[in-house]
């Protein structure tokens, strides 16, 4: 029985083709942009995750514990051991890789006219194995440690002219509050994923900026990545007793609570998921239409099934089902056509470079956006439950007419 | 078999109450080849209508093999008119996507019955109205006269005990209309099926092993030519 109706409602799709194709393209729309909108948050979140791991924050944090309150002053001299934080580190299980790194506020004199620019000290072969260094290198090389050496941000080398090659002094604040100077070369040309890493900063080998800066053996802060067995909240607080029982009271802290736009992420993942809800209302408001439009031309049909003693609840089933294949079908093909369209955007990317030109902002000018398996199915079930939905209004209508009533119908 | 007791029924159209029927009664045998006759507007349909368990009545009783019909629920009606009514409409009202063999088999899905049963009891009342090889056919590919006979195909073949058709030959040219009803009269006499029909046509009224002729929404005259 509930066969021979489903094939009945499966038939019925083909009697008005262009109207079915209408409702179904509908619903196709709306899943096509949910996926792709959902891929695109999914890779804004993830891009920023990976920035903010690679660049700024790790999973966890060690930074010394009075930095934060002091911040604004660019405090160089609130400092963490490397050595003492690193035996601490050693003993938590689950650590991927740690970095420290040294960040400094720093003038340069050109021609007369003075720029500012932020270096950053970095252990080059801890780096390499704490993400792909070599990926940010566009031209030349990367500087070599104890040497005075350093490479540039790719945008900052094109605002001040400056080429391969060409010799830069620096002067900056060091650690014990003198003022002190250093002449680097530019060895290559970074190309970091965020806009303002590119436009103002510079990465040279740790030893020599600890010794320009005065602070031998010691960094402003150290990143740690965590290995997917273990939670960063769990890891901070691992280390944090770790340092504690060191005697060594300095903050660590996870990603999540350093990071604003973390939060504001997930905000946006949740306005995205209201408006994919409107978006499928909105596709099923065309499902509603059709399936009105299919009843009040089919009400002589309707008469006659029920006087050939279809009960009601077949007749919703009827119908139903006629507005389930319909949005089924549709569904499948936004969602296929989504998956395509992701699949393309997520070789060639998304370049936002105009529009976040200016931006401080922790997320990469050009953004790939990413499929989330289980957010896709979602989209595809929740396509077609909404249409099902839909669809049900005006089918319990019709089963509530009286035959005599539908006969009568021209 | 059926018994039609003091059935009035009233209905509005627009501003106006049309007494479609005031105070008919009647019974109906089984076996009979009935005609409800008479000219347009005198009740015929609504009497029908309310046989065949799709329209209520205001007043008065109706029972078919006992049960009081016209105290049912939708859902007792819907389920008597399943198991025991078949129906023949005028514009054939056959379903366009479905294939003559689908429009019969469809009827015999709504009931318990087997596919196997399904196949070969779809497949015997088509050989019976005379549509062997049209089995596949859609309503579009088949004539007005073929279509009434699927539509008679449909109407028996759950093996209904009363079968009802309202003006079955109106949309037909004379031959063919003769032809449905001679196929019709046939199954009548075969099976023994009830058939109840309406209309206004002598031709069709010839048929008739008994004419009951309605006025105003009263019965004029009933006589069994047998």
């Amino acid at each position: 029985m509930s066969f021979r109706i489903a094939k009945t409602a499966f038939k019925n799709i083909s009697r008005n083709m262009r109207r079915s194709i209408l409702s179904g393209t509908a619903i196709a729309v709306a899943s096509m942009s949910i996926v792709a909108l959902f891929a695109l948050i999914g890779g804004m979140s993830q891009d920023m995750k990976n920035n903010l791991r690679n660049f700024y924050t790790g999973d966890v944090r060690v930074r010394n514990k009075d930095y934060e309150e002091y911040e604004r002053f660019n405090p160089v001299h609130l400092t963490v051991n490397i050595n003492k934080a690193g035996e601490a580190i050693s003993k938590i299980d689950g650590i991927e890789s740690w970095v420290p790194r040294v960040s400094f506020p720093s003038s340069i004199y050109i021609d007369g006219s003075t720029f500012s620019a932020i270096g950053t000290g970095v252990d080059l072969e801890r780096e390499r194995n704490y993400f792909d260094l070599d990926s940010i290198v566009v031209a030349g090389r990367l500087p070599e440690r104890g040497k005075k050496e350093m490479i540039m941000g790719a945008v900052l080398a094109r605002n001040l002219h400056l080429e391969l090659g060409d010799k830069i002094t620096f002067q900056t604040m060091t650690a014990d509050r003198s003022t002190n100077a250093i002449t680097l070369k530019i060895t290559g040309l970074a190309a970091f994923p965020v806009a303002s890493l590119n436009s103002k900063y510079f990465w040279m080998p740790l030893d020599r900026a600890q010794d320009f800066l005065n602070m031998p053996g010691e960094a402003q802060e150290i990143l740690v990545k965590t290995s997917h067995n273990i939670k960063p909240l769990l890891a901070a607080e691992k280390l944090s007793a770790a340092l504690s029982s060191s005697g060594t009271e300095l903050e660590v802290k996870q990603l999540e609570d350093i990071s604003m736009m973390f939060g504001l992420i997930r905000m946006a993942e949740t306005v995205y998921n209201i408006i994919g809800i409107f978006f499928f209302l909105l596709g099923s408001t065309v499902i509603i239409n059709t399936t009105m439009m299919v009843i009040f031309e089919r009400m002589r049909e309707i008469g006659t099934l029920s006087a050939l003693g279809m009960h009601g609840r077949e007749l919703v089933k009827l119908f139903l089902l006629e507005g389930t294949f319909i949005s089924a079908i549709g569904a499948a093909v936004g969602v296929a056509a989504g998956i395509l369209l992701v699949a393309y955007l997520s070789k060639t990317g998304i370049d936002f470079t105009d529009a976040m030109s200016g931006m401080e902002f922790e997320m990469s000018s050009i953004l790939y956006p990413k499929l989330n398996a289980g957010k896709t199915i979602f989209v595809y079930f929740y396509a077609v439950a909404i249409a099902c939905l839909a669809t049900l209004i005006p089918s319990r209508k019709a089963s509530k007419i009286q035959p005599v009533e539908a006969l009568r119908y021209i | 078999m059926i018994k039609i007791d003091k059935v009035i029924k009233n209905y509005q159209n627009g501003e106006t109450e049309v007494k479609a029927l005031r105070g008919v009664s009647l019974e109906i045998q089984k076996g009979e080849f009935t005609s409800i006759a008479g000219p347009s507007g005198s009740g015929k349909t609504t009497l029908l209508n309310l046989i065949g368990c799709i329209d209520k009545l205001d007043l008065g009783e109706i029972s078919i093999k006992g049960e009081k019909v016209s105290s049912m629920n939708k859902k007792e009606k819907t389920s008597f008119r399943r198991q025991n009514l078949g129906f023949i409409f005028q514009t054939y009202n056959l379903i366009p996507v479905l294939s003559a063999y689908e429009n019969v088999a469809f009827v015999l899905s709504l009931l318990d019955v087997s596919e196997k049963d399904v196949h070969t009891r779809t497949m015997n009342v088509l050989k019976e109205v005379g549509l062997e090889g049209m089995e596949d056919r859609k309503p579009a590919k088949l004539s007005g006269g073929q279509q009434q006979r699927v539509a008679i195909a449909r109407a028996l073949v759950k093996d209904p005990e009363i079968v009802l058709a309202d003006e079955p030959t109106a949309n037909l040219d004379s031959t063919t209309g003769e032809d449905i009803l001679k196929l019709m009269k046939s199954m009548n006499e075969k099976l023994g099926t009830t058939f109840i029909f309406s209309t206004h046509d002598p031709m069709v009224m010839d048929y008739a092993g008994r004419i009951v002729l309605l006025h105003d929404g009263l019965i004029k005259s009933d006589k069994n030519r047998r």
